[in-house]
């Protein structure tokens, strides 16, 4: 196996439709083909790679650091780990471009908070928690405002 | 900003799903079954662990292909019955216990295969001893369950069911799993090879081997394989209720009697295959 140019394609993939999310439209074949299609293409390489090679390493594991380290040592299920991270960090991308969506967060804020999650997952989600609960708080402010 | 932030916050209210009929039930164990075959088909080529001396992914990707094809069967049969008991809590029990065994032993036997090693027949050490004779409690269900929906199909088809199908679907089903017991279960015992002094297993006699078996099926081509009347039983479950339905389409006065006449073949054809399997001989022998 050519695993570059496996870790490449996947890669590749999510990083077109991370583009996607941020810059286009929310037409709704597109954010079903990132979450049925693309998210499924992810989850299949993931089980594939995890089915032929997890259980293959000598000493891999996830109860030490050690053991996944061995893990990470091996270019399949390095791989595997990387498309893990891409299929989860485009899950939650979808999930907060959704809701954002719902409320009616303009896209402009939505783009740093959609880049945070691309590069650093959590972060983006923790930007996204913050500015929900900065919104809710300001609700009430004002309508504390309004009674008086 | 601020006025779009103050919009209600929760986007989409979660609803309960409706409460999922026997058909959709069964439909969800072909997508489960799916999603299992795929790796199992792409590994084929790529990983090179062996067990019988072929790759660990055939017998997975072939349990998949048979779990699937079993679910549809069961997404079809169930609207041969009459209403009352289609959309009863009965069937959609029974149908969520079949996906449930049939769920469990292709985990498992995926599980296994990643691992490197053996699902059936296994009893290397405690646990997997344990989980083959889960495996043995999963496959009996299994039956259990089909052989409860062909009775069902028989005593309580819907009204203006043509009357091939209405055996075919009530025979194949009965008739399928009982063989099906009896011919898994003789195999699963190791009964047979133990009484002629051969190794447990599958095979009775010939090479100890699953490579050079014939294409797709697998079975030895140099000695006995109980797996010949296994798949012949199972697959009754299919070729009945079609049969059924094929001479309902030509030949609808003598349906009954093509469905009888199937049904006394094809368990001529499992009698046949399992005294072949036991006397040693392979189902064809390839030289």
């Amino acid at each position: 196996m050519d695993w570059d140019a496996l870790f490449q394609a996947a890669s590749s993939s999510a990083l077109i439709a991370w583009a996607a999310l941020i810059l286009l439209p929310r037409w709704s074949v597109l954010v079903r083909t990132l979450r049925y299609g693309l998210l499924s293409a992810l989850a299949l390489l993931y089980v594939t790679l995890i089915f032929g090679y997890f259980f293959s390493i000598d000493g891999g594991g996830f109860n030490s650091i050690a053991e996944v380290r061995a893990l990470f040592a091996s270019d399949p299920v390095l791989i595997a780990g990387w498309v893990h991270y891409l299929a989860f960090d485009l899950f939650v991308g979808l999930w907060i471009a959704e809701r954002a969506d719902a409320i009616g967060f303009s896209r402009l804020l939505q783009a740093p908070i959609l880049a945070g999650t691309f590069m650093f997952g959590p972060l983006g989600l923790l930007l996204f928690h913050a500015v929900l609960a900065a919104g809710r708080a300001g609700r009430r402010a004002a309508f504390q405002g309004d009674h008086q | 900003m601020i006025s779009m932030l103050a919009a209600p916050v929760l986007a989409r209210p979660l609803r309960a799903a409706a409460v999922l009929d026997a058909r959709a039930i069964a439909l969800q164990g072909v997508a489960l079954m799916l999603v299992f075959l795929v790796p199992a088909l792409v590994l084929q080529p790529i990983d090179p662990r062996l067990l019988n001396e072929i790759s660990v992914w055939v017998k997975p990707a072939k349990f998949a292909l048979s779990l699937a094809l079993h679910y549809a069967t069961l997404a079809w049969a169930i609207g041969l019955l009459a209403p009352a008991w289609r959309q009863g809590d009965y069937m959609r029990r029974s149908f969520l216990l079949s996906l449930c065994a049939g769920f469990f032993e292709i985990a498992y036997i995926s599980l296994q295969a990643a691992r490197g090693r053996a699902s059936h027949f296994n009893e290397a050490t405690t646990a997997e001893m344990v989980l083959y004779s889960v495996m043995g409690v999963g496959a009996v269900i299994l039956v259990v369950q089909s052989f409860d929906l062909g009775r069902h199909i028989l005593k309580s088809p819907r009204r203006e069911l043509d009357a091939g199908v209405r055996l075919g679907a009530g025979l194949g089903l009965t008739l399928g799993s009982v063989a099906t017991l009896v011919t898994a279960g003789i195999m699963g015992s190791g009964a047979v090879p133990a009484a002629l002094g051969y190794p447990e297993g599958h095979w009775v006699g010939g090479t100890l081997s699953d490579a050079g078996g014939l294409p797709l099926l697998g079975w030895s081509t140099s000695g006995g394989d109980l797996r010949v009347p296994h798949f012949f039983s199972t697959h009754i479950m299919q070729m009945l209720p079609l049969l059924g339905w094929l001479a309902d389409r030509w030949r609808p006065g003598q349906a009954r009697g093509l469905v009888l006449a199937g049904a006394a073949l094809l368990l001529a054809v499992v009698i046949a295959t399992s005294v072949q399997a036991v006397l040693g001989q392979p189902f064809l022998r390839l030289s």
